[in-house]
């Protein structure tokens, strides 16, 4: 829930004002100054159009060249959500200068440039938060729950296909380009899929890892994992083709699906049953002294600005930091690891001549 | 030789720029419109562009160096005719020695009759806008070319197939869907041309000495719809035999009556009328409840799909294109084999995510 108003509405600084600012942060963000407890006061980007586009809904906002000049404002929350490979030294910047910082995922594109976010919140004793907004989702987390209380069972396995042909409203040619150790659909996507996997069960055992990278970034990628006590998984990703953008997870009593970013809904099934429950999820409310359901549980949208009125209520000291930097590590290691070993995918329609000349460029020498 | 290929995001795009990269055949230049287009050339190292292909400055920096343009683009009307003159005019201002259009063997109608080749009229007053859209595009290119500065190759490729192909895409997500359905069993003939055999004449289109000539391209092997789709089914668990016939409309000189009847629009309008009111406007028009959706005590049956009158018409040809002037002049042999194709395309679904949903039919 949103945290009650305080006195003051908190100032914000937005860092990078391109799509995911724009279609995220900022309806976001307007909703929180509609409630009185965020106020935009400041934006930050190296291009004037990008500033101006938010400006029409933010026109108190100034355009801020340095982070420096952010503290002056009067502003305690700054949201990182410049290129990855900005995202630690500007957070680094933003903590020391005394301000919170919600990150965009992933944190870093590298596990050294996060680490360092994470070392610099606990000098600084400042609030990282990780922007990992899907754990807000009525619907991860209740799958957290069912799969808590065993309500499917021992899991026996599962499916994890996620993508489509790329349509993100990217504005750099950039965003394609390798930084860090890759930068592929496994960082952009796999970030947010990983950390669901991690929050629901904890560290894999084991990953096996291929894309399809020939000298750039991956647009497909395979992952097979194996979570304690046993259980093994396929995760598929791509940024080519419509995949079913739907996660199952297999139990020995029934199996739970969700549809991707369906932020209120699952469904749920039994062996040996011929129906399975489409569920819709609200509100918890007592009825007549009796449990019932309430209100419509909050949707991919609201999910979001939950996200945002977290770190608000965090910072403000009446609510705990919901994903704290930390973490966000266990997903980028995970990552990390995977690009560390991978290898290049079978792509069975190439000829001869072109397998060979994809192995050379996708199988570069291994690296340590 | 250099290349820039124009519509790399695409699917016969980002083929041809895949296969001549790989292949060595080329260093490649991928042209795309927008910055999400890069997503799969940039599995390469490779000089990927920004260009709209309506936008002849953007081109002619894009084409700089290039010896050859490859326009792949796709679009309805307004894209394929838009970006023909500023494709042309950059090439020209680039230095670019050649420019390869991809066109359509549709330009002789979805159903073509016997004897027909590159040296029949084509007509701009078919049923279809997309084969006047394409008939038109060849006519202004080969204006374009009389102005002279950049050669040109037309290709009329058919029925394009393979991995990353809506033929086959669609169809699989059609089974999957429950919405497949065949047109006289799939034993109408499909142009069908292996989109490897296309990049190969691509390839073959960009250095033989053929200026101003139109090709005709196309697999091997004569094959039908079921030829196509069967391999595809298969691997999904399907059996293509069980498949429904679809519904063929009469698309003889509708009447607006015809047009309301057959529409969405009609049929969501018949059903907000009250009652009695859309019993006696759907007799009148003619419309059916015989979708189980529309009766609450039907129990689900499977639907017969309706289809396009293109479609119709594709699924009824009855003749297979001829590809002789492209072995003459070009050198063009297929290189990959129907059955080759076939597999490969298989082998791509379970690639691209698709598992059988139910166990392989015999």
């Amino acid at each position: 829930m949103p945290p009650p108003a305080s006195t003051a509405p908190l100032g914000v600084a937005l860092v990078g004002c391109g799509a995911v600012a724009r279609l995220y942060h900022a309806p976001a963000l307007a909703a929180l100054a509609r409630a009185g407890t965020a106020e935009v006061r400041a934006l930050v980007d190296p291009e004037p159009a990008r500033v101006a586009e938010l400006q029409v809904v933010f026109p108190a906002a100034a355009r801020v060249e340095r982070l420096s000049e952010l503290s002056r404002l009067g502003i305690g929350l700054a949201i990182v959500a410049s290129p990855p490979g900005f995202h630690a030294a500007q957070t680094r910047e933003l903590l020391g200068a005394g301000l919170s910082v919600l990150c965009e995922k992933p944190l870093a594109p590298t596990m050294a440039e996060a680490e360092s976010i994470v070392d610099a919140a606990r000098t600084a004793k400042g609030i990282v938060a990780a922007g990992l907004f899907r754990r807000f989702f009525p619907a991860t987390q209740t799958i957290r729950r069912l799969l808590a209380g065993g309500v499917i069972g021992d899991i026996r396995r599962f499916d994890c296909f996620e993508g489509g042909r790329f349509a993100w409203p990217v504005q750099s040619p950039g965003f394609f380009a390798r930084s860090g150790l890759s930068g592929g659909v496994l960082l952009d996507i796999g970030v947010h899929l990983l950390d669901l996997l991690g929050w629901w069960w904890g560290e894999p055992l084991e990953v096996d890892y291929e894309d399809d990278a020939m000298g750039g970034v991956e647009a497909n990628c395979r992952l097979r994992l194996t979570f304690p006590p046993g259980f093994v998984g396929e995760v598929r990703l791509s940024r080519d083709w419509a995949l079913p953008n739907r996660y199952v997870i297999e139990g020995s009593r029934g199996w739970i699906a969700w549809e991707v970013n369906e932020a209120d809904g699952l469904a749920v099934g039994f062996h040996g049953s011929d129906v399975a429950l489409d569920a819709r999820l609200h509100a918890e409310r007592l009825a007549n002294g009796l449990p019932s359901v309430g209100a419509r549980a909050w949707s991919f949208t609201q999910s979001f600005t939950s996200q945002l009125a977290n770190v608000v209520a965090a910072i403000g000291g009446s609510a705990p930091l919901a994903v704290p930097a930390e973490q966000a590590l266990p997903s980028l290691a995970l990552i990390e690891r995977c690009y560390r070993r991978r290898r290049l995918m079978p792509m069975p329609w190439l000829g001869a001549e072109e397998t060979r000349r994809a192995q050379v460029l996708g199988n570069p020498p291994a690296s340590a | 030789m250099r290349v820039a290929v124009v519509g790399a995001s695409g699917f016969i795009g980002n083929r041809t720029v895949e296969m001549l990269h790989l292949g060595g055949r080329a260093e490649v230049r991928p042209i795309v419109r927008r910055v999400a287009g890069m997503a799969l050339s940039s599995r390469f190292a490779l000089d990927c562009r920004l260009a709209d292909a309506c936008d002849g400055e953007a081109l002619a920096r894009a084409f700089e160096g290039c010896d050859v343009v490859v326009h792949a683009v796709s679009g309805d009307t307004q894209v394929i005719l838009g970006t023909l003159a500023p494709t042309y005019r950059a090439a020209r201002q680039a230095g670019v020695r050649r420019i390869v259009y991809l066109s359509t063997a549709s330009v002789h109608g979805q159903a073509p009759v016997a004897g027909v080749d590159e040296r029949t009229p084509l007509r701009d007053d078919q049923v279809i806008a997309y084969n006047n859209a394409k008939v038109r595009a060849e006519r202004r290119l080969a204006e374009l070319h009389r102005e002279g500065g950049v050669e040109l190759v037309i290709l009329r490729p058919g029925i394009v197939h393979g991995p990353r192909s809506s033929w086959i895409g669609g169809f699989a997500d059609a089974l999957l869907e429950g919405e497949a359905s065949l047109v006289d069993r799939g034993r109408g003939i499909c142009n069908a041309i292996y989109v490897d055999n296309l990049v190969h004449a691509i390839d073959l289109a960009a250095s033989a000495a053929v200026d101003g000539e139109v090709f005709l391209v196309a697999d091997e092997e004569q094959v039908t719809w079921a030829d196509v789709y069967r391999p595809v089914a298969h691997a999904l668990g399907f059996a293509l035999d069980d498949l429904p016939e679809a519904i063929v409309p009469d698309f003889s000189a509708p009447r607006p009556v015809d047009v309301l009847r057959r529409s969405r629009a009609g049929r969501v309008l018949v059903r907000m009328l009250p009652g009695p009111v859309r019993a006696t406007l759907a007799a009148a028009l003619g419309i059916r409840h015989d979708d189980p959706a529309d009766d609450p005590w039907a129990l689900p049956s499977r639907r017969r799909p309706t289809v396009t009158q293109e479609m119709a018409l594709l699924y009824r040809c009855a003749h297979k294109l001829p590809f002789a002037k492209a072995t003459r002049m070009l050198g063009y042999r297929p290189i990959v084999s129907f059955a080759e194709a076939s597999k490969r395309t298989v082998a791509w679904l379970a690639f691209a995510g698709y598992r059988p949903s139910r166990p392989a039919a015999s």
